[in-house]
This record gives structure tokens, C-alpha cells and sequence, in this order.
């Protein structure tokens, strides 16, 4: 990361050579627009970093395959510079040769040709440093085959450069390949030579030559190396331009900055009416005439300076200490994230706002992304307070950083991934390869060549990397969140999906030996009845109905899980959803599904079967911030054990729970806790199918129903003192064995004459405290046989919500101390 | 060029037989099946139509003389890893559509192979019809449409070649299917459908070669 300084942000636009418009790729679909293609390649650029080269910030598509580009920009070129005479000295003229060799050298090492260089972009920082611009524009048009202007200016252009001619050409024919033999470095060694021959030999203005004794003392007004250059006091109270580029560039934004809008109001942008830009002669085919663009209007070689007048203006009140935010105090305490001094006022509230509107917030943003960005830095040793920030938000800036870190990825990353053979051909290349172009294709980056090459490498090292697993279609949903906010960085993104894939799909994607598993895809065999309880323990109007119509999860829900929803939302939302989705456990995406037809649900129990299979079929909208909101409130209210799934990860060595302190124990696995006999434990998957309610472990029924009983209990939570019981526990067995032992407040429902003939319960005092209890869990006890299992279909189907039945009945609490004789009722 | 044949929608409420065909798309993946069906219930077309996971639910009516015939189309996804599901999507089915890919030989091999398994798995009187997709990529032909249209009629399958993108033959292909679907039971209104599919193990009977209700 490169800090601001005292660049400033240079805006440059050029048109990519666009399409004719009856042209086809050889799949008979359309031709990727080259401004997105030209988009996917400079994502490269943007990661160039060199102490003589200009980074490159941001690129973006305008109307008509226009393409504006950012990237750090200096007022002085050598050009301008040069005109003083100041190389004269031969010092500085050495100084100056060795920054353009340098940062050519270093394009060099990277495969990156300049092929473009003149006086005019090779630009001098406040200390007369060489600083190259444009350098990208070459490698960014695909050694100029995007554009339809030549690239370079013809007086330094090598001979072999130019005797190509222009990259252009009007290619009417079919292949896509143009026979323009790319430049290499050699062309960038010639280009340097005629530059430097030149300030060394042209007569400045005031008339004077190198090689000539007089009037050099001329150079002495000029800024010199140290001078009035850098200083290091100005720096200093200017904190902004500590903050590296991108980040100043992204809050540059958020105060307002506008590309297209600074272009207009350098006339950069000539609009014509419309109706000049018609065609004077068109065949039925769509073939036109009579309308060829000015090439000369291609591209303009201006750089519109973009003012930061605005940004430092949103800026200014914020207190300096701002810029360093204290992440620890004395005690070692985590320190609260949210500044409350007086200067940064009341962001706590912001914190409070929609998310969208958090996002915008450019004073909020400044102080998360500060906070973040310290806080990477001393990862993963910040790992526990990481997670506690993300639980507010995450900004987008550091989003790919901070979801690595929720990940967990650690170690060399780059070194695994580039160990991976990503090229050699295997059997799962043609899935793949028509995957990709079907994948999140609206999105402008992942739908660039560049994206493509990459999304394909990525996956491909997933699937070797991992023997006992296959592609299935969906994992390029997965991937894509990933790769879309990794796009410069394939080796974490090949990291936070091979992290991503255990912790909440783990061994969905394993090798299917006996092929044909009646019906199903194995793992989702458990998952997707599990599902149906959670539906209906929450909302069992809901569960009725779906089940009545025979709507069930198989239906419409493969895609959801299997791709944790990312086939199913468009990339922003798939974020925001997953923002949450990171800090929950493997149950977490159960619940967001319940959340989505919760959003749904009076459409839902409206419609018939065909009107919820439409519904569906194309998802329909939904808020994601609500989503994430119910899914968290539904998440908390369901025992942990009511979600568990035998196939969930197995517990993973405990070693890094003590850098996590923070988080509740609903974000762990439930798999992942030490298991007694009265923990759940796996049930046969035909079994769960028969069953409407989730069961509840005897563990979750002492700890949520806060019975005195064994003290190993998993979860340290603290409740409200003299606050209403969390449950209700249902006792179905016979008055006589109720009698002899149970358990303590628990009520007794006798399953043989619980029911009138007409299914309605017998009304007795027990069932008018179970009355009183609508929105308490209610545990349903019964000894061995179907009795309880049954009693619970039948609550569920008088609209009982929060049913659950004790998993093993109440024989599992014997070895406890728990059951007591109850007293006597009147 | 998108949309502009629509497909056929039902002429209001005519006096005549409404009939209900459960209809399955089966082929291997970006043959275009997810396109054929969009192509023929929405009149689109998308270049980047999204794959299919697990399979997706559409219906469509189209008017026959003076029946009403409603197909409840299942699109299935392609890849052979969702092999396993296919029988919950093609069982009680009345039609499907086996669909390849004209510029991919191997995408007629594995249609081979799924009418071999609807002749063997699914209900006996199951239409099939085969179609060799993306007709209007000729220029890259690999499976000659008499090699289709000779194994077509070995099996007794329709055969139409059709391209979703520019619409050919796409409503064409399904007025076929329904065409030959036995509407023979009488006419009188369908009842509402008594529950979707039925995802148990055993085989369903419900609408054995059935149609009209
Ligand atoms: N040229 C041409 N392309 C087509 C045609 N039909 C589909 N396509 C393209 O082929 C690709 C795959 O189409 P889909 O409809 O997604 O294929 P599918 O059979 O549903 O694939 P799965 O869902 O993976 O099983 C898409 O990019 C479509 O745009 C066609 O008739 N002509
Ligand atoms: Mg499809």
C-alpha cells in the first residue's frame, strides 16, 4: 500500500473499439464488450506497486464503451520540467535516468509492457522523483487490440513497433485474433534511449545546450532534491496523506467524488444528440452506415485533476487521534469500537442506522476502515477482536481482508496455491468452462476474460487440492463472492473457499460412489428435514401448510444450501448476507432459510403448490438487511441441539478458541463440544423424515430450563435473574409414572386422552398452563415408543410453535439427579 | 432479436378440455435446457442464463384445436453429479424432452443414455422427444441431423432440431409433445393438483399415463 503523499488523482477516459452490432463469438452469443474486457485486465495494474510507477486506482465504464481511469498522478512531467534545463546538471539527469530504468525494469519483471512512453508521462513527484504513468495502457487494451487508436506516440515508438502499423484492425472477419505480434521490452529500451537523447540534445526555450558551459547557475531557482520539496513537518499534520492511496481514493468517492461528473465539467465529455449518432443508412440486418466515430475523439490525452478540495473539507473536523485509534487500554481490555469523544460525535448512533446508509457514511466509513485496517495488522493476534467488530459491520474497503481473517486463513497461502497445478487438463474442465459464463455474469468484473481465467484457475486448484471431493455445479457460486472481492489475490480466494466449504458444506461436494442414492444427494439427505423442523418449530402455520400442499425444501432449497444462497441473490446482497453468515455456525444457514420464508409468508400461505413453485423459481426480492436480522433472532431462539446434524464437521482440535473470546457459543459448532450422554446424537435419516419437530438434547433441556444437574454445561450464558422460564416441559407419559419421578415444573399431558375424537386437546389445568405459554419452547417428554413424537405432530398441528421433543425421552435424566416427585395436584 | 416471437398463451377461457402434463427436461449441462423452457413460457432469451442447481419449476399453456393443454415444466440441471435427483423429477412424468447440444457429440451420447433410462424408468407411456439445440450454430455442426433423426426414430422419440436463441421451433416442439399426449379421457376442468412430487421411494401411480382430469 502506498501512501497518498501529496499526489493527487489523475483521470484520464478513451474509448474501447466496440462491436459491430450483429457480431457473434463462435458460441453464437454476444462478444464481451472490450471496455470489459480492458475492466478485468486493468484489475492487474491496480495491484503494480513501485516507488517510480504511478499506482493505478480504479477504472470505470461510461456510455458507449467509454472507460475512465484513476490512478495516482503528479502536476509535473518531465516534459514541462525538462524546458528548464534542469537535467543539465548531469547528476540530476542520472537521478532521472536511473527512476525511468528503474520502473521499467520493475514492469519488466512483471511481464508488462509500456510501449508508451513519452516526455509527457513520465512525471516528477514533490522531489523530483520519476514517477510513470500510462504505463498501463498497453497491457490494459490487450497490447492494443481493445482500442481502436494506436497506443503510443510515434516519435519514441521502436522501429519494430511501428512497422506493425496500428493494432487496428477493422476486423469484419470471424477470428478474434489479431495478428499483431505483442511488443516486448525492448521497444519500452528504444523508447528511453530517443527520450533521454533528446533533453540531452534539444535547445530549451531560452536557448541554451547541455553540452554549453553558460548558463547553468539558471537551474539554481529551480526545487531541488530536499528542499522545498518533501517536508516532513507538512506531512505530518496532514494525516490524510498517510492513509494509503486506496483507501483516501474510496473515501474520495464517498464524499461525493464523481468520475463522469469531473469529465463534464472539463468538456471532456462532447454529448451530441442523439440523433447525430444515428446511422444514415441501416439494412434489415443491422448492418449500418454513414456513422464512424472520429477516431481522433478516442482518446484524449488529457489528465483531469481530481479535487480533493471536498474530501478534506468532510474531513476536517475530525480530531487527529482519529487517525490513530486506541485498540487496547492498560488492562489489555478491547477498547469499544465506536469513538464517543465529543469531536467524533455520536457514531454509535450511525451504528445503528440501515447498513446501505452506514456505507455511504463517509465520516463512519473513515473511522471503521481506520479501525479495520489497524486491526489487520496485528492479526490473527486480533482474531477475538475482529470478530467482535464484525458483528457491527464490515466496510467494503477491507472486506476481503477482514472475511479472510473470520476464516481464519493463516500461514503462507501464497506458496500452497502456487504449489497447486492449475493447468493441467482434467475431466471436470468442461463443467467448468461452461460454468463460468453463466456465473454472476452481470457483474461487470466477473464477467471480463480476466475474470473467467481466474475463476477457472481457482476452481480447478480447489478440486485438485482436494482428492476426496468433485466439482459440483454450484461451487462456481461459491467461489464467486470470493474471487469477486479477491480479484487481484487468487491465492486467498482459493484460501476463504477451501475455509469456507468445511465449515458450512462440510463433505457436500464428496465423491458419490454408489451413484445413485435413491432420490438424493446424500449429505443433503439430513439437512434439508432438518430444515422442515426449524420451519416448523418457528412458524408451524407455515410448516402446515407447506406441508399440506407438499411444498417441501427438496423442491426449491437444493440451491440454496448447496450454495449458501449464492445462487440465489446477486453479488450485493450475497456480501451482506454473508457478513453474518461467516460469524455463525454450520446451523446459520438454516435459519436465513426460515428467514426468507418468513419474509414470504403471507404470499406463501396464499398460494398453492404451482404459485409457491413459481415464486421460486425466480427468487423473488428480499430485503437482505430484514433477512439477516430474523435470521439472527431465529438463530438465538433455537436450542442449539434442534439444529444438529450428525454430518456437521466433527470437532476440530480446540486450539484457537482462546483467540476468540468473544464469541457466544451459538457460533460454534455444536459438533465441535465435548459430547456426554446427554448430548445429541445421530439419527437415522428415515426416522428424522418421519418426525415434524426437532428433537432437543437432555443438555439443552437442563441448561435452557435452568434445572440444577450435572455442571458441565457447554454454554457460560448468563440470564436475567427472575425472568420467565425459557421453557415448558410437556410430560405425556401415563399420571402413575408421572407421579413417581419427573421432571421439576414440568406439566403432564397424558397421550392416551390428551386428544377429543375431533383432535382438539381435552382442556384440563395442564393445558391451560401450556396455554399460558405460547412462546416458551416446549419440550415434549415421554418414555420409550412414539407417544411423544406423535403428541408433538399433533401440537404442531393445533399451531403450537417452538415444539420439540427430548431426544431419548425421560430415561436419559435418570442417571441424573434431576427428576423429583412432583407435588400433589389439586 | 430477444423475445420477439412470444410464446402461445392461452386464448382466454375457450369451451373445451383442459388437460395437465407433467413434463421433464433432461440433457447434459449448457445444452440449453434452462433456455429452451425460458424461451417457450417467458418469450426471453438470456446469453448468461444461470445454471441449474437441483432443478427449477416453470408452467406454461398452450391451445390445441379446442384442448387446453397446461405443462408443468421440470428444467433438471445437467451435470452428471445431479444424476441421483432425476428420477424424483421424471417419475409420473407424461413428457420430457431430451435435449443436445448439435455442436457437441458428446452431449448426443449422454441423451442416448437418458432415453434409455426414461424407457426403462419412467412411466411406459412417456412422450419423448429429442431435441439437437442451438440449431443456429449449423456452422458447427458435429451431430448430423440424420445420425439424430435415425436413432429418433428407432426409439420412437419426436425429433425437432431448435435453437432458444433465435426461438426455432421452440413452441413447435412442445405443440408436438402435445399433440400426442392421449386426451382421450374427456373433457371437464382439471381439479386442483393434490400435492407436487411425490418425493418418497416408492414409485407413485397417481397419473400412470394419465392426463385430462
Ligand atoms: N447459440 C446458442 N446458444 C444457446 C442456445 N440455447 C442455449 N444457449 C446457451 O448455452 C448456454 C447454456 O444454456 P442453459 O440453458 O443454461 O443450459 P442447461 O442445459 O440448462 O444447463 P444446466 O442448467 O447446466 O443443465 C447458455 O450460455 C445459453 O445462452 C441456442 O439455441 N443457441
Ligand atoms: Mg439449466
Amino acid at each position: 500500500m502506498t501512501e497518498l503523499g501529496k499526489a493527487d488523482f489523475g483521470l484520464t477516459t478513451f474509448f474501447a473499439k466496440s462491436h459491430p452490432n450483429d457480431k457473434c463469438g463462435a458460441n453464437g452469443l454476444p462478444l464481451t464488450p472490450n471496455s470489459i474486457k480492458v475492466l478485468g485486465r486493468f484489475q492487474r495494474l491496480k495491484a503494480v506497486s513501485h516507488p517510480n510507477l504511478c499506482n493505478y486506482l480504479d477504472v470505470a465504464r461510461g456510455k458507449h464503451e467509454r472507460l475512465m481511469v484513476v490512478a495516482e498522478h503528479y502536476r509535473h512531467c518531465l516534459r514541462s520540467t525538462a524546458k528548464s534545463g534542469k537535467y543539465t546538471n548531469e547528476e540530476l539527469f542520472i537521478e532521472l535516468a536511473f527512476g525511468i530504468v528503474s520502473g521499467l525494469a520493475h514492469l519488466d519483471r512483471i511481464g508488462i509492457t509500456h510501449r508508451n512512453l513519452s516526455q509527457s508521462n513520465i512525471l516528477l513527484d514533490h522531489q523530483g522523483k520519476v514517477k510513470l504513468s500510462e504505463y498501463g495502457m498497453y497491457y490494459m487494451t490487450e497490447d492494443g487490440t481493445s482500442v481502436a487508436f494506436p497506443i503510443g506516440n510515434h516519435k519514441y515508438l521502436a522501429p519494430e513497433a511501428l512497422g506493425l502499423g496500428p493494432a487496428v484492425i477493422e476486423d469484419h472477419t470471424d477470428s478474434d485474433a489479431t495478428l499483431t505480434v505483442p511488443c516486448g521490452p525492448k521497444t519500452d529500451v528504444w523508447s528511453i534511449g530517443l527520450i533521454l537523447m533528446e533533453i540531452l540534445s534539444i535547445p530549451y526555450k531560452n536557448g541554451f545546450r547541455l553540452f554549453s558551459a553558460d548558463g547553468r547557475c539558471k537551474d539554481l531557482e529551480l526545487p531541488v532534491f530536499g528542499e522545498n520539496g518533501y517536508s516532513k513537518e507538512y506531512l505530518e499534520s496532514d494525516h490524510l496523506s498517510l492513509r494509503s492511496m486506496e483507501e483516501v481514493y474510496y473515501l474520495w468517492r464517498l464524499a461525493g467524488g464523481d468520475l463522469v461528473g469531473a469529465l463534464k465539467k472539463e468538456g471532456l465529455t462532447k454529448s451530441k444528440p442523439p440523433i447525430h449518432l444515428l446511422p444514415y443508412y441501416s439494412t434489415n440486418e443491422g448492418e449500418v452506415f454513414g456513422q464512424t466515430r472520429d477516431r481522433a475523439e478516442l482518446l484524449d490525452s488529457t489528465v483531469v485533476i481530481l479535487s480533493q478540495e471536498q474530501l478534506r473539507q468532510r474531513l476536517s473536523e475530525i480530531d487527529e487521534t482519529a487517525y490513530y485509534p486506541l485498540l487496547e487500554d492498560e488492562q489489555s481490555q478491547v477498547t469499544s469500537s465506536l469513538p464517543t469523544s465529543p469531536s467524533s460525535n455520536d457514531l454509535s448512533e450511525t451504528a445503528n442506522l440501515p447498513l446501505v446508509i452506514r456505507e455511504k457514511d463517509i465520516e463512519y466509513q473513515f473511522h471503521r476502515i481506520i479501525l479495520y485496517e489497524r486491526l489487520l495488522k496485528g492479526y490473527p493476534y486480533t482474531r477475538g477482536h475482529i470478530w467482535k467488530e464484525a458483528r457491527v459491520d464490515i466496510p467494503p474497503l477491507v472486506r476481503a481482508h477482514v472475511w479472510g481473517a473470520l476464516l481464519e486463513i493463516e500461514g503462507d497461502i501464497y506458496a500452497r496455491y502456487d504449489e497447486i497445478d492449475k493447468e493441467t487438463p482434467t475431466q471436470t474442465d468442461r463443467q467448468i468452462e461452461v460454468d463460468i459464463p453463466r456465473c454472476h455474469q452481470y457483474h461487470e468484473l466477473l464477467s471480463s476474460p480476466a475474470a473467467h481465467g481466474k475463476f477457472k484457475r481457482v476452481l480447478k486448484a480447489w478440486v485438485v487440492s482436494h482428492p476426496q471431493y468433485v466439482y459440483w455445479q454450484g461451487l462456481d457460486s461459491l467461489c464467486a463472492p470470493f474471487l469477486a472481492l479477491n480479484f487481484n489475490n487468487e491465492a486467498l480466494a482459493y484460501s476463504c473457499l477451501s475455509a469456507f466449504i468445511p465449515k458450512y458444506l462440510h463433505k457436500f461436494f464428496l465423491k458419490d460412489n454408489s451413484a445413485v442414492i435413491q432420490g438424493k444427494l446424500f449429505r443433503l439427505q439430513e439437512y434439508l428435514p432438518v430444515f422442515s423442523h426449524l420451519i416448523t418449530f418457528h412458524d408451524p402455520e407455515l410448516g402446515n401448510h407447506l406441508d399440506g400442499i407438499g411444498f417441501i425444501p427438496d423442491l426449491y432449497a437444493i440451491p440454496w444450501f448447496l450454495t449458501m444462497y449464492a445462487h440465489v441473490f446477486p453479488l450485493h446482497k450475497i456480501v451482506h448476507l454473508w457478513d453474518t453468515l461467516l460469524l455463525g455456525n454450520s446451523s446459520f444457514p438454516l435459519c436465513i432459510g426460515v428467514a426468507i420464508l418468513s419474509q414470504l409468508r403471507s404470499q406463501l400461505l396464499s398460494f398453492g403448490f404451482n404459485e409457491c413453485i413459481l415464486l421460486f423459481s425466480d427468487m423473488p426480492e428480499i430485503d437482505i438487511q430484514r433477512c439477516v436480522q430474523d435470521s439472527i433472532k431465529i438463530f438465538c431462539n433455537t436450542p442449539k441441539s434442534a439444529t444438529y446434524r450428525q454430518h456437521a464437521r466433527p470437532p476440530k482440535k480446540a486450539k484457537k478458541e482462546e483467540s476468540r473470546p468473544n464469541i457466544s457459543y451459538y457460533s460454534r459448532d455444536y459438533n465441535e463440544q465435548p459430547s456426554s450422554e446427554l448430548s445429541m446424537e445421530p439419527i437415522p435419516v428415515e426416522e428424522l423424515k418421519t418426525e415434524k419437530c426437532p428433537r432437543i438434547s437432555a443438555e439443552d433441556l437442563i441448561e435452557l430450563g435452568e434445572l440444577s444437574g450435572p455442571s458441565h454445561t457447554k454454554s457460560p450464558t448468563k440470564r436475567k435473574q427472575n425472568s420467565k422460564p425459557m421453557l415448558l416441559v410437556i410430560d405425556v407419559r401415563n399420571q402413575e409414572d408421572f407421579a413417581k419421578g419427573s421432571i421439576p415444573n414440568s406439566i403432564n399431558i397424558p397421550f392416551p386422552t390428551a386428544f377429543s375424537p375431533e383432535g382438539d386437546l381435552n382442556p384440563c389445568s395442564a393445558v391451560t398452563s401450556l396455554n399460558l405459554h405460547k412462546v416458551q419452547v416446549k419440550v415434549v417428554v415421554g418414555s420409550r415408543g412414539r407417544n411423544a413424537t406423535n403428541f408433538a405432530i399433533e401440537l404442531v398441528r393445533l399451531g403450537y410453535q417452538k415444539v420439540c421433543v427430548l431426544h431419548k425421552g425421560i430415561d436419559v435424566l435418570r442417571s441424573t439427579n434431576i427428576l423429583t416427585v412432583p407435588p400433589v395436584d389439586l | 432479436m430477444a423475445g420477439r416471437q412470444g410464446a402461445q398463451r392461452p386464448n382466454g377461457a375457450t369451451q373445451g378440455k383442459i388437460c395437465q402434463f407433467k413434463l421433464v427436461l433432461l440433457g447434459e449441462s449448457a445444452v440449453g435446457k434452462s433456455s429452451l423452457v425460458l424461451r417457450f413460457v417467458k418469450g426471453q432469451f438470456h446469453e448468461y442464463q444461470e445454471s441449474t442447481i437441483g432443478a427449477a419449476f416453470l408452467t406454461q399453456t398452450v391451445c390445441l384445436d379446442d384442448t387446453t393443454v397446461k405443462f408443468e415444466i421440470w428444467d433438471t440441471a445437467g451435470q452428471e453429479r445431479y444424476h441421483s435427483l432425476a428420477p424424483m423429477y421424471y417419475r409420473g412424468a407424461q413428457a420430457a424432452i431430451v435435449v443436445f447440444d448439435i455442436t457437441n457429440q458428446d452431449t448426443f451420447a449422454r441423451a442416448k443414455g437418458w432415453v434409455k433410462e426414461l424407457q426403462r424408468q419412467a412411466s411406459p407411456n412417456i412422450v419423448i422427444a429429442l431435441a439437437g439445440n442451438k440449431a443456429d450454430l449449423a456452422q458447427k455442426r458435429m451431430v448430423e441431423y440424420e445420425e439424430a433423426q435415425a436413432y429418433a426414430e428407432e426409439n420412437s422419440l419426436l425429433f425437432i432440431e431448435t435453437s432458444a436463441k433465435t426461438a426455432m421451433n421452440v413452441n413447435e416442439i412442445f405443440l408436438a409433445i402435445a399433440k400426442k399426449l392421449p386426451k382421450n379421457e374427456g373433457g371437464g376442468p382439471t381439479q386442483s393438483r393434490q400435492s407436487g412430487v411425490k418425493l418418497n421411494n416408492e414409485q407413485t401411480q397417481q397419473s400412470e399415463g394419465g392426463c385430462c382430469k
